[in-house]
């Protein structure tokens, strides 16, 4: 039988934000009533700056929509038992029956306290990627808001698959949650293990397209040749975890070997703290009335406080000050007489004099000359002096950058790479200017949709950051949620995020082994725990022990699109309408993650495409329904009248689209509401745009400057200085930590105090790992290999390991069928190509085929994405490995921002031998 | 005169195959069948490693062995270049599959699904049976073509109109459009362009080109 003639086709607009590079605008094509394909959506060609393309993600979501394994009716666990090895006997109920469980255990918590007798949430709520999630959840923000108090700490990848520390070092540096390369304009891109071709979406992928053909330079460091270093002019194969040294070697060259005029002085001289005078005693030199830093005038032969109008501070020397005071750790003020003061660039170039190629190379396997080569490639891309128009206004142009990838920027060594890569920026002046190394967004400060209003003035002449307390008055000294993210992290912060970015697997490892010295009360259990596009059994690590965890959660609530590994042991599935099936609408353009960089802002729908299948229910409903029924209709309308979740109020200048708290209003009354609103307050008022026309539309925009991809400007404008080299801040910090914690008796956090360097040493980041080895008891020699994982565009963050057609088409990419290993360790080791392996770590194994290949390093194995499920339809049989499963969760793999890393020593051997 | 072509600009790939995802949605291919795809080639040792995406797919030869060894003659060359296969003369005898030096053939004799024997809602709408135990391959969207030539736009300017490999390919490393046109966009790209075609060698002067870098 052929193909019929459809009776009716349309197109209908809406987007894909599964991973945090999006969104993406698309259209899925609908045939009698059918959706059959996604493609791209050609009327946001001129908005849009990957022009209205998704990424393959997006073309696996007809299948995702038609899945036959999704659960399609709310289920209830009928064994009380639970566990890997306990089948947890889901059986259907109505929507009636769970939203009635679901609400009788709200009130009956809430009857008792939001917390418990650890002063913890006994709500907890854990979601997926990069905060992706919200843009699926409709309204449950809004309850989750009228709820109150809730543990997010529980992570499920973030802090240890994210590029955690630029996330917080980059906010308080320069305002950016993330940094890119502004590469519509650069010239030279050192990428330090950032897999941009991988990870970054389309926008990412046409920017570096282009780049390309005009000639662009990129210089790709990573022990495997992926994606990214595919494409890339050079690839620089590093043994892992010995970044910073390859940076430290960048920086030498560039302040060692160069004199300073090579460098951009006016901006290290205004922009920077490099004229900052530091005393003897690491602090810097202040005046004793204002208690301002001082600087050396070279006018008035001087020291002057920082901002003393017509002073011109010298960059570099040493001198004489008197009077001075410096202020330690909890406000002790040190009368210094007469010292000697050194500037901040000094100190720096007297730091770096040691950390030569030559050192750099015994230690990261790269040649001193290539260290040397590439250093000097990128002073000389830097055009110092060379100007560019944007919108109207003249700026700098600083045509090259330095990125980072996972695993590079968080985990041990990490505060060493981002600090190295942000002030390879500020000496060459191409620290957010254009063509230089730029943030995309704020996450720890606010406003969210706006990093340039996040601007403002703080102590020092630096940008304000709110840090969580460290003096002895307001110090934290008991946790605020299980991952203890405010006890121990100053840099963190307070925010709606900072939970989730604290160190989330300190809230896992915590419920089952503490330090002797913990002196804290004992984590609880959370008592209810929601659970959406999140399967952190999955995407942890050490993830059997993990599961054993969650299997001792009394009530655990998922938002379940199939089975899988976590939700295995929920006491409730909830089936939401998914993508193609429900309604939402959220902003778009600006900047943003991971290289979104829009000349608009905007709005857009994401819209029901087809009807849900089974019994599964927009989120939006299955909100109200619970905020009904828990009792809290009234505070979740107040909250969505607020415009809880990232949209407009709903009452704002000129407008007035506010719901009634009294009623419980429906879906498409709220997203009617909510668009009016959003459209009012995004045009003032010029185009109020309905329901109805955002369902045939699907967004909207309205211009914005270029000039808003860059914070130089505005930090010209506000007066401030970034602030770096000198990291007196952290280190004072750091010193008043150690003391509240010492205080209290705790001293197992003192590995992670030492990171609170003013000017960060060189340590053996990647001993971290191989001590834990031999901590554990085991012999280094017998595990001679690193394993380290990489992300995959086709998998990447999205919950598609159940999708037919990405396992398809994810195999024409090396990688996707096993584990990479270089062919000559392969063949020393008598393992074919596609033969089964074992990868053996200090705490088990995992199994695959083996991918034998010539782009790794031969002392190192790759394992693209996240696998070995057991749980998850169709996922459970593709018979893949990970590193999750064999990576372990120790206090001594935890550096001082929270975050780890997907590195563990491995051996690895063929099956028939480990069966043997 | 028109002879469509593509030209796919090397230096943009990245690989990610949404060029394979789109064209078998856009074309209902059952499990395991590609039109199109992309190779991941690796050449050299460590560390001397180049790593090169390369989209492959019927290369729409002006003389393709394809069509010398149809014994139907199901396998035609239409006036606008694009190699077809009329599958009610199809046998499925597969001289054509041995061929192809480009490997661009399939043939599947059991209607497969993604997942089981079940189709899905969008399988069982695309579900052709006259594509069983014939050969099948890219056909550049011919059916948009054809529309194109009712409608008057251009393939390769107008999406409606242009392959969906070509529309959906995030990098822009793809482009389509009639090479006897000297001011279309591919004929214009190819002018300024080195490029060369797979196997030219074989003088079955392909319709894909494969652009390398500046002229």
């Amino acid at each position: 039988m052929a193909v019929q003639e459809p009776r009716s086709v349309r197109k209908v607009p809406t987007y894909c934000f599964n991973c945090v590079a999006g969104p993406d605008l698309m259209t899925v094509k609908v045939v009698d009533g059918v959706a059959t394909e996604v493609e791209p959506n050609f009327a946001a060609a001129d908005v849009h700056p990957a022009q209205g393309r998704a990424c393959v993600k997006a073309y696996g979501l007809v299948q995702k929509t038609y899945n036959p394994n999704r659960v399609l009716t709310p289920m209830r666990r009928s064994n009380p038992r639970k566990g890997r090895h306990e089948d947890p006997g889901f059986v259907p109920i109505s929507w009636d029956e769970a939203l009635d469980m679901v609400a009788a255990k709200l009130r009956e918590i809430r009857a008792r306290g939001l917390l418990d007798e650890a002063g913890l949430p006994r709500v907890a709520a854990s979601f997926g990627h990069g905060g992706t999630p919200a843009r699926y959840m409709g309204t449950f923000p809004a309850f989750l808001s009228a709820w109150g108090r809730i543990d997010y700490s529980f992570g499920s990848g973030q802090g240890v698959k994210c590029v955690h520390s630029e996330h917080l070092y980059g906010e308080l540096w320069h305002r950016a949650f993330t940094v890119a390369a502004d590469t519509p304009h650069s010239r030279y891109v050192i990428s330090i293990g950032a897999n941009t071709d991988v990870t970054a979406g389309p926008v990412s992928v046409k920017r570096h397209a282009d780049a390309r053909i005009r000639g662009y330079k990129r210089v790709q460091v990573e022990p495997h040749l992926s994606v990214t270093g595919a494409c890339s002019a050079e690839w620089v194969p590093i043994r892992p975890k010995t970044d910073p040294a390859f940076m430290f070697g960048l920086i030498h060259v560039l302040v060692c070997e160069h004199p300073l005029v090579d460098l951009d002085v006016p901006f290290l001289r205004d922009r920077s703290s490099s004229p900052y005078l530091v005393g003897p005693d690491g602090l810097y030199l202040r005046d004793p009335a204002t208690r301002k830093p001082l600087l050396w005038d070279e006018r008035s032969g001087r020291a002057v406080p920082f901002d003393t109008a017509g002073a011109v501070p010298a960059l570099t020397g040493r001198y004489t000050v008197a009077g001075a005071i410096s202020v330690d750790a909890d406000d002790e003020v040190h009368q210094l007489g007469t010292v000697a003061g050194t500037t901040a660039f000094t100190k720096l170039v007297e730091h770096m004099r040691r950390y030569t190629p030559e050192w750099a190379e015994g230690i990261c396997d790269v040649p001193a000359a290539t260290i040397r080569r590439i250093a000097n490639e990128y002073l000389a891309a830097a055009s110092i002096g060379a100007t560019i128009e944007i919108d109207g206004r003249t700026l700098p142009l600083r045509p090259v950058a330095v990125t980072l990838g996972k695993s590079v920027n968080n985990g041990w060594g990490a505060y060493e790479c981002v600090w190295s890569r942000t002030l390879l920026a500020v000496l060459v002046g191409a620290l957010e200017v254009p063509g230089g190394t730029v943030g995309t967004m704020v996450r720890i400060n606010r406003p969210h949709d706006d990093r340039l209003r996040s601007v403002h003035v703080g102590e020092d002449g630096f940008l304000a950051q709110n840090f969580n307390p460290t003096d002895r008055a307001h110090w934290a000294a008991q946790p605020t949620g299980r991952n203890v993210h405010k006890v121990l992290v100053p840099i963190v912060g307070d925010s709606p995020w900072s939970q989730a970015l604290g160190p989330t697997q300190l809230a896992w490892m915590f419920q089952n082994e503490r330090p002797a010295d913990f002196n804290m009360p004992a984590p609880t259990l959370p008592e209810l725990w929601f659970i959406f596009r999140s399967n952190p059994a999955i995407a942890f690590w050490d993830t059997h022990h993990l599961v054993d965890t969650i299997a001792k959660f009394p009530f655990t609530v998922a938002f379940a699109y199939t089975v899988d590994e976590t939700n295995y042991m929920a006491d409730l599935l909830l089936p939401e309408a998914s993508d193609l099936e429900s309604t939402q609408l959220i902003r778009i353009g600006g900047t943003g993650c991971i290289e979104q960089f829009w000349k608009s802002r905007g709005l857009a729908l994401r819209q029901p495409v087809v009807p849900p299948q089974g019994e599964a229910r927009d989120f939006t409903w299955i909100s109200t329904e619970l905020a009904r029924r828990a009792g809290l209709l009234d505070r979740y309308v107040a909250a969505l009248n607020r415009g809880t979740g990232g949209v407009a109020p709903l009452k704002g200048e000129g407008y007035d689209y506010s719901l009634d708290p009294a009623q419980a209003p429906g879906v498409d009354q709220i997203w009617d509401a909510v668009c009016r609103a959003s459209s009012a307050e995004l045009t003032q008022g010029r185009a109020v745009h309905d329901l109805d026309w955002f369902r045939e539309h699907g967004f909207c925009t309205v211009p914005m400057s270029q000039l808003e991809w860059y914070l130089t400007p505005v930090m010209e404008a506000h007066g401030l200085r970034y602030e770096l080299p000198y990291q007196e801040r952290l280190l004072r910090v750091g010193r008043e930590l150690r003391n509240r914690l010492h205080e209290h008796h705790m001293n197992w956090w003192d590995k992670q105090l030492a990171e609170y360097q003013a000017l960060p040493e060189w340590h053996d980041a990647a001993g971290h790992w191989e001590q834990a080895v031999i901590k554990a008891g085991a012999k280094l020699e017998d595990f001679p290999l690193w394993l380290l994982a990489s992300k995959s565009m086709q998998y990447h963050s999205s919950g598609n390991t159940s999708i037919a057609l990405m396992r398809e088409v994810a195999l024409n990419v090396r990688g996707h069928a096993g584990v990479l290993i270089n062919a000559t360790t392969a063949r020393r080791y008598g393992i074919a190509d596609g033969e089964r392996v074992e990868i053996r770590s200090h705490i088990g194994a995992t199994y695959g085929k083996a991918v034998l290949t010539q782009g790794v390093r031969p002392d190192t194995l790759v394992i693209l994405g996240q696998f070995d499920h057991w749980a998850t339809p169709f996922a459970k049989d593709l018979g893949l490995p990970s590193l999750n499963t064999i990576a372990p969760m120790s206090l001594d793999l935890v550096d001082a921002t929270g975050s780890g890393a997907d590195i563990v020593r491995v051996a690895v051997r063929r099956m028939a031998e480990a069966a043997a | 005169m028109t002879r469509y072509v593509m030209a796919i600009d090397l230096r943009r790939c990245v690989g990610c195959q949404t060029c394979t995802a789109a064209c078998k949605g856009a074309n209902a291919t059952p499990p395991g069948v590609q039109w199109r795809r992309v190779l991941d080639i690796e050449t050299g040792e460590f560390p001397d490693v180049q790593r090169t995406f390369v989209p492959v797919a019927c290369m729409h030869c002006a003389d393709p062995p394809c069509e010398d060894v149809c014994p139907t003659t199901a396998t035609k060359i239409r006036a606008d270049g694009v190699v077809t296969i009329d599958y009610d003369l199809c046998i499925g005898c597969a001289n054509c599959v041995m061929a192809c030096p480009y490997d661009a053939r399939s043939i599947v004799h059991e209607q497969e699904f993604a997942y089981g024997d079940e189709p899905m809602p969008p399988e069982a709408l695309g579900a052709d049976h006259s594509r069983l135990s014939v050969a099948t391959k890219c056909n550049f969207c011919q059916d948009r073509l054809d529309v194109a030539a009712a409608t008057g736009q251009v393939p390769g300017r107008d999406p409606e109109v242009t392959p969906a490999c070509v529309n959906s390919c995030i990098s822009g490393a793809m482009s389509f459009g009639n090479i006897e046109d000297p001011h279309s966009n591919v004929s214009q790209l190819l002018q300024q362009t080195k490029n060369y075609r797979m196997h030219e060698e074989l003088g079955t002067e392909p319709g894909v080109y494969y652009i390398w870098d500046e002229a």
